[in-house]
Order: structure tokens, then C-alpha cells, then sequence
């Protein structure tokens, strides 16, 4: 009998505790609403939140007693794409999620995305309200999934003082890899003298990424219509070599255990910018978010901008952390207002103070708040040259529908890392990255069967684009789905445009920076 | 039987249910449902990215296709030999458990041991650390941090004994993996980690002797190749030996024999091993023929009562004479290729976690330091109280010399145990590795430490495929089971050898 007693009397504790556990969610603590934002670890993101309330509250989304009609709150433990994943099936993601390009790709073909085109249209958040070129970023097929919280072009952040202490003139703004080289291996005899200890050697920056430098040569992982990887092309291979050269046999660029004897868990290139800062690296690469962390340093000196060193088609790369809606949110309707505040003046503004790269509507990157902020006269230069970069060169990113990004980059990385330690050639790795992710492709379309009817079009696409090319004829704009090669052939004059699609394109790139 | 009676004991079984059923029904829901779900997921082409509560699609028998797809895709069997590779610390690991059991096993208290061999030690070490800091090894904080911590450990091992050692041993075990793992990252960086720091002076030292004495290093390699091939005659005699004498069957002793040759077929594919692949082949051969001749000498004088006779005790004695071929193998290509790296007179410290060639050597050392304080090591605590001390009287009656003793009572003794670690240490192995991989080097460098267990984390939920990522799991229980089979039908004949 004690025995059961001593049964019934913990169960009967568990059931409390359980009660009491459940009465402290905030959703039952609250009567109003309550909506998740999946966000990384930031302290602007609760201003950011403070900021929403205010925006309901002047735009009249209150309740009966005058509060916001809806209570958001930071989920800062899950943007982890794998959690956002299992959370997402298992219904119990956030209602709002901070998604890049690779996981919203993922998240969408999954399913759990809310397709946002009608109501962003109507509600002022659609592609017309940011950069033309984040564009493919945020739409599958023509339809949106998600809205830029803020936009990040890749530019490479140069410590003028840096080198001028070691006699160089920083480069120019425009440059290729040769220049590059050459001004590197300056500063790399310059900043490291005969004797210099290995944990005390400056490089001229920090690593960069291959894809980008990729794109440079004019090529993409993938052909025109993503039905197939293009990395099998030589000049994916002297990428590899050339990036081999400046870590390993010129030592301009770190080492992998270069980076990680200075890798630190305190911020997102915290260590990076602290070492870029006292001038272990002359250049670093990075948006314009980089300067929240400069801001920290007050001796950091005079800050320039350059463009990605190029290998004969200057370009950059544009991607945005943009929020998306999950399907089986509990308020869709109330979420959906956060994504119309992002596109508001009160969060552009802030974005624009906070240097929080750039802000989701390009109008809010016209004025002297931007140009030029008061406090930070050494950033002047700055601010107007990643604006620029993102309305000229920039391209964004590419991804295939028939194999999914995820495993693009494992896959692309692991071959990339057979070359760089030596246990491949680069034509090697390049063969069989190509080799590997065109048999992932053939694979996907075996399990896949609803794939198959438009990977066919595309590829009937791709052939007529290949005899294009051999006839040396212009290849008209809606045969192409890679925003890489859209822009490569634009600007090289070999793109085919209907009058009215080249119209549609400058207007609305004009509708957008006027918006406010 | 009266219906109260019967009343009673349908009461009395249903109490009893009623206080069971939260145990039966946790196994059923979290244990017996999800591996019979996992093994129909295994047959089907479930995909989060297709099949999910937002998808209309359902997921689709398919037969044997996972599995058709393991064996044709190189990743798996890539992953696979990571994850054997591992498993080759696992004697290593042991014999540390058994190591660590034997010495915590003598009593170190003042007044029950010898203090003053303690103390002497201590004075010793300090006397070292102080010599060292000295010279000017430029790293004094560190020196004087692990001059410290060691006489404390002394120290405290004398006033405390056993029970402070015992507890210092098994700390590894009871510290959380996660913390374990970061604490290892930070030990093994490369420039400022205290593993490189205490390393680059004896490097240097080595860079300096080589370019001084470059021959001594190259006639170190070929005296390991030396080595090499008399482990090979050594592991063969023995093998000859109780075939000879009846105790091992023909088709037992294959498998021991080519585990002997492995070794060499390395080398023959090793680009750094290539000086040695000539002498090594010819060797190898002489070695293997000269048995091979002395065992059709000798053929009218073995009768082996059945084919696989001594199977266990032969692929013991193989396994741990291999893995000290591959310890010999790997030095004496360090050994030969001192001089070359050290052209220059700099020998760089590696780059244990960002270097393909050490990452693996790197995890696997780790794993020798948690597995030594581990559960093996209280095994065999518990096992060693187990040897009756008539044995030693006896052995010491005869005048037996302690290895003597360890080889012929403390090692067969223990056989049951060490039976019992090598089965679960090899379930370990193979199902092990994922939280290393995923902390320290996230499967890098160029996938080297990506194990079986991180695959299916990398497919079931980074990529989605759900079926697939069952399928590898069921390919590694499948491998898990028919190890242990093969432990337990021919490591159970090793005990009773």
C-alpha cells in the first residue's frame, strides 16, 4: 500500500509540474498573440522588436485596450538549418524564420514555406520593394517565399593604414587577381619580417570564398538552365590553383590552421575583424554588417572598399537573410504584418543607423543618414560603394532545382579539399565535382518523378542555348534561369531581350529606389 | 481456487501492470516503435523535402534501392574505412584500460607504498620543468602549469592513494562529451595549443639532429623495416607453432595469415612507404616462403582435431601483432622522411585537426585518453580482484619472474573480460564517432574523420532523405551484428583456449 501511495504521489508531482511548466509558456501568459522569430543572437534584434510594437501601434494593428494586436518574441537557439528542418515537419517551427538562400531553398521544396507572392503585392513587400538582383534569393518560380531583413553584397574591406605602415598604396576599386597577387605577396614580404614567429604572421586577407572568385571568370557551378554542373570548365580549376597558390605556396591568404589558432566562439567575425583591425589582415571580406564589429575598434583608421579582384568579368556576389513564414503558423495574417514592417521606414532607418549591411529597400540608402553618418566620418567612403556594387555588378545566387544546395556545397567542398591538401590535382577535383553532382542530379530526378517533365524543358533549353552559343547568336533572356549567366550575358552584350521585358527590368530597378 | 482468491491475484496483476506500464510503455513508443518504423523507412524512398505533413505525396516501397545505392556511391564505404580506421586504436585503447586497472591496482598511500619513490619523482619533475624553463624553452607559464598539475597529481597520490587515483582515472568518463571535445580542440591547435607547445621544441631538436645526422634517421627507417619483417616471422612462427602442435586448424589460420600481411599491402600502396616497397616485398616473400617450406617439413607432425581448431587465439594474436606493424610501418616513414622535411631545419608541429593525415591519428588519440579511465578500466579493477592469489603464491613458489606472472595467470584470467571490452568496444567503434566529428571538425578535413554515425546525421537531416539514412543505419547493425557473431563464436573459443 505505501508502495502505491508513493506512485500515485510522485505521478500526481509530475502532473503539477507539468501544469506549472505549461502555465509559463509566454503564450499563456499573455492574451494577446504571441508570434516566434527565429533570428540569430543579436541585441539590435530586440530593438528591432521594440520598434515592431511601435510600428502596430501607429499603423492601427491594436486590440481592444490599444496594445499591438500581436506579441512577437526572439527564438535565437534555432537557425540552425537542421533544427528548422525536424521543427518544420514537425510543426512546431516558428511562425517568422530568418532563412539564407541555401535553407529557404530547402525549406520550400519541403513544403513548409508560405507562398507570399498576393499578399506581398498588396501589402508593399513584394521584389519591387528591394534590389533587383536579391530577386532569385527570395522568389522559386516566379513566386516569393520571403523578405530581405537586411541585403549583403561581398565586398573586400581594406585597412588603409595597414598598408600604408608597410609603404603601399591600397588598390584600387576595380582590380584583378593579378594585382591582387602582386600587392600580396608586397605585403606579405613588407608585414613579415625574416624571423617573424608563426603565430605572429600577417596575411594579406582573409580567406576567400571560392565561388565567388569563380564567378569572376565568367563561369557557374551550373549551365543556364541548372540542368547540369558546369565545374568540369578549366577555369574552375585554376580558381582552385590560384587559391592554392596564395594559401600554401605565396602565404598571402591563411592556412585552414591559420585561421583556426584565432578562431574565437564570441561573435560571427569577431576575431576577424579584431585582427583585421589591429592589421593582421590588410583586407577582409564581408558586407557592409562588418561595420557594427568596426565600430568597436575607435583606433581603426581610414576604411576603403574594393571590389572582389576579378579574373575578367567583375562581379559580386548579393544574398540577403530574409524572413519567411511557416506554413503551419497558428497567425499567418498577424505574422505577415512583421514582413510589411521590414519593408517600413522605421526598420530601414534603423537598419541604415545600426550599419546592419544594407538596408531592404534601396530608396532608404539615398540620403546623408547613409551617405554620410555624423558619428562616423571614416566610414563616408564606404557606405555609398556597396549601394553601388549592388545595383552594377552584383549578381545573386544560383541554385539548381534538381539537387539540393545543401549538398552542392558538401560535395563541392569535399573536392575542393582533396585539391587544397593535396591528395588530387585541380583538374582532378573539378572533373569530379562535376561528375558527382551531375550523377546527385541524375539521382534526384530518379526519386523525383514530378521533376522529370521540367527538367526535360530545361534541358531542350539548354540545347537550343548550346547551338546559340556555337553560332555566336544572342541567347534570348526567358530561355535562361541561372542569374549568373542572365547577367553574364547582359553584360557582355550576347543576351536577347524582348523591348518590353529590358523596359520592365529598368522600371521596376526605378520603382524601387524611389519607393518611399 | 475461490473467486476472491482469483479476484486477489487479477488485482494483484494489474497493481502490478499498473507499476510497469510507464517502463513498458516508454520501450515500446521510444525504443521497439522507432527501430521497427526505421526498418520500414529503410525500404522506402521517404524524403523530407517530398513526403511530409505540407506534401500531398506519400512515401513509396522501394525495395532494395537504398541499399543498391550504399554499395554503388563511394561515401559509404569511404565513411566505412574511416570508421575501421578508428577501430584500430581499439586493442590499443584496451591494453591502456588494462594498464591503468593493473597500476590503480597497487596501493600509493604513505605507509602502504613506497612515499619516497613518489616524492623522488616529484622532485625530479620540478628539477626537469625548472631545467627546461631554463634553457629557455620560452614557454615557462606553460611549463611551470604542467610541472604544477603533475606534483599536485603526485603529491595528492601519495596522501590520497588509490581512491584519488581511481577517481582521477575515471574522470574522462563522467565529463561531459561535448566539454571533453572542446577542451581537445583547444589542445591540439596548432600554433598556440599546449600539445604543439610542448611538441616544437623536441621538433626542432629532431629538425637540428636530422639536418646534422641525416643517415641516423634513414637507418632508423630501415631498421624498422627490419622490425617490420621480423613481426611478420614472429606473428608466422607462432602461428606455425600451434599448428605444429595441433592446437590451430588449417582454415583458422588463414585469416590470421593474410591480417599479417596487410601491413605490407599498405605499404605497397603508401607513397610515402615507397623506398621501402622493394625491400619489403622481397622481404615479406622470404619470410612467408621460408614458413611455407618449414611447414611442409614438418607436415607429418601436426594433427589438428578439426579445420577452424583456435581460431580465436590465432586472430587475437594477429590482430595485436598488426597493429603493432602499422605502429612500425607508420614511424619508419616518419623516420625516413625526417631528413627531407627537415631540409630546411624547421619541423613544423602538425595541423592535427586541419590536416587530412592527422585528423584521423588525432581523434583516435583522443579516444585512447577517454577510453583508458573508462568503463574498461573498472572492468578489469573488478576482474583483477577476481584472480586468485593461490595463482601468484603458487607462481611465486616457482620463482616466476612479473611477467611471467602477468603472461601466464593475470592475462588468461582476465580473458573473459577482455572478451566482453573487445565485443562492446568493437559495437562502440562502429556505431561510434559522430559527436567528435560534429564538434571538433564538423567530418573534415576532406571528409577524414566523417564516420558511419555522422553519414547518417549528414542525410537523414541536413540533406532530408530519411529512408536512406535508415538504410545506412540498418547496413551498420547489420555490420554490428555480424561482428559480434563472429566475436562470439570464435572470441568465446579464444577464452576457453
Amino acid at each position: 500500500m505505501p508502495m502505491k501511495v508513493l506512485f500515485t504521489s510522485v505521478f500526481g508531482v509530475l502532473v503539477l509540474v507539468s501544469l506549472g511548466l505549461r502555465w509559463s509558456f509566454p503564450d499563456v501568459q499573455t492574451e494577446r498573440p504571441v508570434i516566434y522569430w527565429v533570428t540569430d543572437k543579436n541585441p539590435a534584434r530586440e530593438q528591432q522588436v521594440a520598434l515592431f510594437h511601435e510600428w502596430l501601434v501607429e499603423n492601427g494593428h491594436v486590440n481592444d485596450a490599444g496594445e499591438p494586436a500581436v506579441e512577437l518574441r526572439l527564438d535565437v537557439a534555432n537557425m540552425d538549418l537542421t533544427k528548422q528542418t525536424i521543427q518544420s515537419v514537425s510543426g512546431v517551427a516558428g511562425d517568422l524564420m530568418d532563412t539564407y538562400g541555401p535553407s529557404m531553398r530547402q525549406l520550400q521544396a519541403m513544403g513548409v514555406l508560405t507562398d507570399l507572392t498576393e499578399d506581398a503585392e498588396a501589402m508593399g513587400f513584394s521584389p519591387d520593394q528591394t534590389y533587383a538582383a536579391i530577386e532569385p534569393s527570395i522568389t522559386v518560380d516566379g513566386r516569393q517565399y520571403r523578405y530581405p531583413a537586411n541585403v549583403g553584397n561581398s565586398m573586400l574591406w581594406v585597412n588603409v593604414d595597414a598598408l600604408r605602415r608597410h609603404g603601399l598604396e591600397p588598390p584600387p576599386t576595380r582590380w584583378t587577381w593579378e594585382d591582387f597577387e602582386r600587392l600580396g605577396v608586397a605585403f606579405r614580404d613588407a608585414a613579415n619580417p625574416p624571423g617573424t614567429a608563426p603565430n605572429e604572421r600577417r596575411f594579406f586577407a582573409l580567406n576567400l570564398d571560392s565561388v565567388r572568385l569563380l564567378r569572376t571568370t565568367g563561369l557557374s557551378k551550373f549551365n543556364e538552365t541548372l540542368t547540369a554542373c558546369t565545374l568540369d570548365d578549366p577555369r574552375y580549376a585554376e580558381t582552385l590553383r590560384a587559391k592554392r597558390r596564395w594559401v600554401y605556396d605565396l602565404n598571402i591568404l591563411p592556412t585552414p590552421e591559420d585561421e583556426a589558432a584565432f578562431a574565437s566562439q564570441q561573435s560571427f567575425m569577431g576575431s576577424d575583424a579584431q585582427r583585421f583591425g589591429t592589421g593582421d589582415y590588410a583586407l577582409l571580406e564581408g558586407g557592409r554588417y562588418l561595420l557594427i564589429l568596426f565600430r568597436r575598434y575607435p583606433h581603426l583608421g581610414d576604411l576603403r572598399v574594393v571590389e572582389f579582384p576579378h579574373a575578367g568579368f567583375p562581379c559580386t556576389m548579393i544574398s540577403s537573410r530574409a524572413v519567411a513564414l511557416y506554413a503551419g503558423s497558428r497567425h499567418p495574417e498577424l505574422a505577415k504584418l512583421f514582413l510589411q514592417y521590414l519593408a517600413s521606414a522605421a526598420y530601414n532607418e534603423q537598419i541604415v543607423a545600426d550599419a546592419d549591411a544594407l538596408p531592404p529597400n534601396p530608396a532608404y540608402t539615398r540620403g546623408e543618414a547613409f551617405l554620410r553618418p555624423p558619428a562616423y566620418p571614416k566610414e563616408w567612403g564606404t557606405h555609398g560603394a556597396f549601394v553601388e556594387t549592388a545595383e552594377t555588378i552584383a549578381i545573386g545566387e544560383t541554385f539548381s532545382p534538381y539537387v539540393l544546395p545543401t549538398v552542392v556545397k558538401r560535395r563541392r567542398e569535399f573536392f575542393e579539399d582533396q585539391f587544397m591538401f593535396g591528395l588530387m590535382s585541380a583538374d582532378d577535383a573539378a572533373a569530379a565535382t562535376a561528375d558527382d553532382l551531375n550523377a546527385r542530379i541524375a539521382d534526384e530526378l530518379d526519386r523525383k518523378p514530378e521533376l522529370r517533365d521540367p527538367f526535360e524543358r530545361d534541358r531542350a533549353a539548354q540545347e537550343q542555348i548550346d547551338r546559340l552559343k556555337a553560332e555566336g547568336r544572342p541567347i534570348p533572356a526567358e530561355l535562361i534561369k541561372n542569374p549568373f549567366h542572365l547577367a553574364y550575358y547582359r553584360r557582355t552584350g550576347q543576351l536577347s531581350e524582348s523591348p518590353a521585358t529590358a523596359a520592365a527590368t529598368v522600371e521596376r530597378h526605378a520603382m524601387a529606389v524611389t519607393a518611399p | 481456487m475461490s473467486r476472491r482468491a482469483a479476484r486477489d491475484r487479477r488485482r494483484a496483476l494489474l497493481t502490478g501492470l499498473a507499476f510497469l506500464s510507464p517502463n513498458i510503455l516508454g520501450v515500446a513508443v521510444f525504443t521497439v516503435f522507432p527501430v521497427v518504423f526505421s526498418l520500414v523507412m529503410a525500404f522506402s524512398n521517404w524524403d523530407l523535402t517530398q513526403h511530409n505533413p505540407f506534401k500531398d505525396t506519400r512515401p513509396k516501397f522501394e525495395g532494395l534501392g537504398n541499399f543498391a545505392e550504399l554499395v554503388r556511391g563511394w561515401e559509404f564505404l569511404r565513411y566505412f574505412g574511416n570508421t575501421l580506421f578508428f577501430m584500430m586504436g581499439i586493442p590499443v585503447a584496451v591494453a591502456g584500460s588494462l594498464g591503468a586497472a593493473i597500476l590503480l591496482s597497487k596501493d600509493t598511500r604513505a605507509g602502504g607504498g613506497r612515499p619516497y619513490v613518489w616524492l623522488l619523482a616529484s622532485a625530479g619533475l620540478i628539477a626537469g620543468c625548472v631545467m627546461l624553463a631554463l634553457a629557455g624553452t620560452g614557454q615557462t607559464a606553460m611549463v611551470l602549469l604542467i610541472a604544477g598539475a603533475g606534483c599536485g597529481i603526485l603529491l595528492l597520490g601519495v596522501t590520497g592513494g588509490l581512491t584519488f587515483y581511481r577517481t582521477l582515472f575515471y574522470t574522462p568518463h563522467f565529463v561531459a562529451g561535448v566539454a571533453t571535445f572542446i577542451l581537445w580542440k583547444k589542445l591540439y591547435a596548432q600554433q598556440t595549443g599546449p600539445i604543439n607547445v610542448a611538441l616544437q621544441p623536441v621538433l626542432d631538436g629532431v629538425a637540428g639532429a636530422a639536418q646534422a645526422v641525416g643517415p641516423f634517421f634513414t637507418a632508423l627507417a630501415w631498421l624498422g623495416v627490419v622490425l617490420l619483417l621480423l613481426l611478420l616471422a614472429m606473428g608466422l612462427r607462432r602461428l606455425r607453432q600451434v599448428y605444429i602442435d595441433g592446437e590451430l586448424g588449417w582454415r583458422a589460420a588463414l585469416l590470421p595469415v593474410v591480417l599479417l600481411l596487410v601491413p605490407f599491402g599498405v605499404a605497397m600502396m603508401w607513397g610515402y612507404a615507397s623506398p621501402y616497397r622493394a625491400v619489403l616485398l622481397v622481404g615479406g616473400v622470404a619470410v612467408v616462403l621460408y614458413h611455407a617450406t618449414r611447414l611442409v617439413r614438418s607436415a607429418d607432425k601436426f594433427s589438428a582435431p578439426s579445420a577452424t581448431e583456435g581460431f580465436g587465439s590465432a586472430l587475437m594474436l594477429a590482430l595485436l601483432t598488426m597493429v603493432g606493424q602499422f605502429v612500425v610501418l607508420g614511424l619508419l616513414v616518419v623516420a625516413g622522411n625526417v631528413p627531407s622535411m627537415a631540409g630546411d631545419g624547421v619541423l613544423e608541429a602538425p595541423s592535427w585537426l586541419t590536416d587530412p593525415a592527422f585528423a584521423k591519428p588525432a581523434l583516435m588519440i583522443m579516444g585512447f585518453w577517454a577510453a583508458i579511465g573508462s568503463n574498461n578500466m573498472l572492468l578489469y579493477l573488478a576482474a583483477l580482484t577476481n584472480v586468485p592469489g593461490e595463482l601468484y603464491e603458487a607462481a611465486d613458489i616457482d620463482g616466476a619472474r612479473p611477467m611471467q606472472r602477468f603472461w601466464n595467470i593475470t592475462w588468461p584470467q582476465l580473458a573473459p573480460t577482455t572478451f566482453f571490452i573487445f565485443v562492446m568496444s568493437t559495437i562502440g567503434g562502429l556505431q561510434g564517432g559522430f559527436e567528435m566529428a560534429r564538434v571538433m571538425t564538423e567530418g573534415g578535413p576532406a571528409g577524414a574523420t566523417t564516420t558511419l554515425s555522422y553519414f547518417i546525421y549528414i542525410e537523414g537531416f541536413e540533406t532530408g532523405r530519411l529512408g536512406f539514412a535508415s538504410a545506412v543505419s540498418w547496413a551498420l547493425f547489420v555490420l554490428v551484428f555480424s561482428v559480434t557473431l563472429f566475436n562470439w563464436k570464435f572470441g568465446n573459443r579464444y577464452v576457453n583456449d
